[in-house]
């Protein structure tokens, strides 16, 4: 688990010292299931700061909600900090205004299948690698950490921080590769007729809250295809065209993009499945392209590039 | 009138209001609860420690409906939706109250909303109070509780195997008419139970003079402060049971005037077309929820706009709790103001 003691020492260190003006991290929620992601501008107010497996969403997506020129630090897992280096391939920071903490990450836990297993009335959690206790007004309960694991940390393969400035505690063993795979190839598996109705059963509960938009670093348009009214791309409304179209165009629009965190489908009120196309076009991507995201800061994803001696000639 | 309801009889009696109503009842959805239509096989949840993700407003004021159809040549017509009489089996009773504060909108001298009038017309409430109250749930804190009856015509109290019926309009009685009446004892014993629970409801934040300091504190940096980790979606709005903001569109394809769920959360909600945004970041947006519900409702109907649901609380990605930003709002100044 994180040394917290460490974490803050350096966060510490980085305010003090004027390496950044603020640190973007997490604190502690009202209840102990909803850590916060907190913005720390000095010394004195990184007591607060907590670092567990409970911290569900992508803090890159809060690089794009801060100046471009400001100096930034941010404590950042594995996935966080391959979408730190897809924003910077697609210019949205450079790399000397950050100064990134690297923490190897044994995956978030979700916190609905918490309160599937114990209720609402979450008093204290406490965690470490194989096991989380939680307490609540009944008693205690132990829980295996796996079985509480958001389905991306299950099949992550990159736990530890690529580019990080510091890694702060020792680097994990890495996760299979091939677990990413076998995910798809579930999906892949299925009949057309199959897969539309799993489509249908995930897109068609959506209430288009965009809460999967504004949780992914990736989804910084500042006017999202759903919003523009001329031309209009989908239905604006909560119809099976509306949200077929809103839950397509916006797995596409990550082709090469997405670092499969999961932080779309943790904001999700709806409890939909996303991840299955994204992964999708991920694993099309590894294929087809040999290429990954994040992996450095200079490689732009492959629909994003244009070159003159391209073998396809945009023909059909 | 007061009476009691075996739970095994329960089923029946739902499928028996079949012929006449359509009935909505909380039922699992994924890994939560919905309010759906009754069928053969439907199977009540209420075992879930709090309300349906989605309140029942969405029954009144749906996620999205057609209000006009375009003709040929430039005319239209009514999009003549059919609505049913229904029944609301199990609506919990901050979320009745939250249709009832949103009669206030819907229905007024200068404007009338027809079909949110004929939906309250047709729909015979049954309340479920909340004999275990729930976590992120404060209704006792914005003057309601688990079995405040506003809005309702039937409240139930579950007593284990039994049901207290109190039956509170005569389209309430209908429905469960035939029951045993229950003995003084049992209504002794349920009130012990609807006590108890409002006395496990801590104050979630004070609500005195809560107005005033969130007005005069407009321009304060505390807006700055509480509004950081947002990321302005639509997840504490669409789920509130209170909020109401639409917006109408053409869809020309579908030859449609539509009006879909809107939210002052979101980005394009004030966006003018010269380009102006006149709450141009998520500042004045957390502003515009919070003081609505705790300002300009009071303001309108003196009343808070805010029924307590806990939704809010309980869904938003980043953990901001309304609970806490109040607690906060309570440490700033204020002055009092005097009359005159
Ligand atoms: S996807 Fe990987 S790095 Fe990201 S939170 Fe999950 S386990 Fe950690
Ligand atoms: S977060 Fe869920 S409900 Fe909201 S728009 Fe995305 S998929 Fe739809
Ligand atoms: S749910 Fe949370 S993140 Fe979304 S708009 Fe509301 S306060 Fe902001
Ligand atoms: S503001 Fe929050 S607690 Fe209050 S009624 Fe709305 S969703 Fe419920
Ligand atoms: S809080 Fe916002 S979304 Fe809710 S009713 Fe008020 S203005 Fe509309």
């Amino acid at each position: 688990m994180p040394d917290l003691d460490a974490i803050k020492t350096e966060v510490r260190r980085l305010l003090a010292d004027g390496v950044v003006e603020v640190v973007v991290a997490f604190k502690p929620g009202d209840t102990p299931l909803h850590p916060q992601p907190a913005f720390f501008h000095s010394p004195e107010e990184v007591d607060s700061l907590v670092h567990n497996g409970l911290c569900q969403n992508n803090l890159a997506t809060f690089l794009t909600h801060l100046p471009k020129t400001k100096k930034v630090g941010m404590v950042v897992r594995g996935c966080e900090n391959r979408s730190v280096n897809a924003l910077i391939v697609e210019k949205q920071k450079s790399r000397e205004n950050l100064y990134l903490l690297g923490v190897p990450c044994e995956g978030i836990i979700d916190w609905r299948k918490i309160v599937e297993h114990v209720g609402e009335a979450v008093l204290a959690v406490h965690e470490n690698s194989d096991e989380v206790t939680v307490e609540t007004r009944e008693g205690q309960f132990n829980l295996s950490r796996n079985e509480l694991l958001h389905a991306s940390c299950l099949r992550c393969a990159h736990r530890n921080p690529i580019s990080a400035d510091i890694l702060i505690g020792e680097p994990l063993p890495e996760g299979d590769p091939n677990l990413a795979r076998v995910a798809v190839e579930e999906f892949e598996s299925l009949t057309n007729e199959e897969r539309y109705a799993w489509f249908q059963k995930e897109a068609e509960r959506c209430i288009r809250c965009y809460a999967c938009r504004e949780a992914c670093p990736m989804c910084y348009c500042t006017e999202c295809f759903v919003d523009h009214i001329e031309p209009r791309w989908t239905e604006s409304g909560a119809t099976p065209a509306g949200m077929q179209g809103w839950h397509i165009v916006r797995a596409f629009h990550q082709t090469g993009r997405c670092t499969d965190c999961g932080a779309c489908e943790r904001a999700c009120p709806m409890d939909i499945k996303m991840t299955y196309l994204t992964e999708k076009l991920n694993n099309d991507m590894r294929k087809k392209y040999a290429f990954e995201v994040g992996l450095d800061i200079q490689t732009q994803p492959p629909f994003a590039t244009v070159t003159l001696d391209d073998k396809n000639r945009f023909s059909v | 009138m007061n009476l009691i309801l075996e739970k095994h009889a329960l089923p029946d009696l739902l499928q028996s209001w079949r012929g006449n109503y359509d009935v909505y009842l909380p039922q699992k959805m994924e890994r939560f609860s919905h309010f759906m239509p009754l069928t053969d096989n439907s199977v009540l949840v209420t075992h879930e420690p709090h309300n349906t993700r989605i309140s029942p407003k969405a029954l009144f004021l749906p996620m999205t409906e057609a209000l006009v159809k375009f003709t040929r040549f430039g005319g239209y017509e009514d999009a003549q939706q059919v609505i049913q009489p229904r029944i609301i089996f199990a609506i919990r009773p901050c979320d009745a109250q939250a249709v009832q504060l949103l009669d206030t909108s819907f229905i007024q001298e200068a404007y009338t909303d027809p079909l949110w009038l004929e939906r309250r017309e047709k729909t015979i409430t049954v309340g479920l109070g909340c004999h275990e109250p729930c976590q992120t749930g404060f209704c006792t804190t914005v003057g309601y509780g688990p079995f405040n009856k506003a809005d309702l015509d039937v409240l139930l109290t579950d007593m284990g195997d039994a049901y207290l019926v109190e039956t509170l309009s005569k389209a309430g009685e209908d429905c469960f008419q035939g029951l045993p009446c229950a003995s003084d004892e049992f209504v002794e014993q349920a009130l012990i139970v609807q006590r108890n629970a409002h006395d496990q409801m801590p104050v979630a934040f004070e609500t005195e003079n809560l107005k005033e300091k969130l007005e005069q504190n407009f321009n304060s940096d505390y807006w700055e402060t509480v509004s950081q980790s947002c990321l302005g979606c639509g997840v504490c709005t669409f789920l509130c049971p209170t909020c109401f903001c639409f917006d109408i569109v053409d869809e020309t394809q579908r030859r449609e005037r539509v009006r879909n769920w809107d939210t002052c959360m979101f980005r394009t909600y004030s966006l003018e077309a010269s380009g102006h945004n006149p709450r141009p970041s998520k500042v004045e947006r957390t502003r515009q929820r919070l003081s609505h519900k705790f300002v300009y409702w009071l303001d309108q109907v003196n009343q808070i706009g805010c029924t307590g649901c806990g939704r809010c609380v309980r869904y938003c990605p980043v953990g901001l709790d309304i609970r806490a930003m109040l607690r906060q709002a309570q440490t700033l100044p204020f002055e009092v103001s005097h009359a005159g």
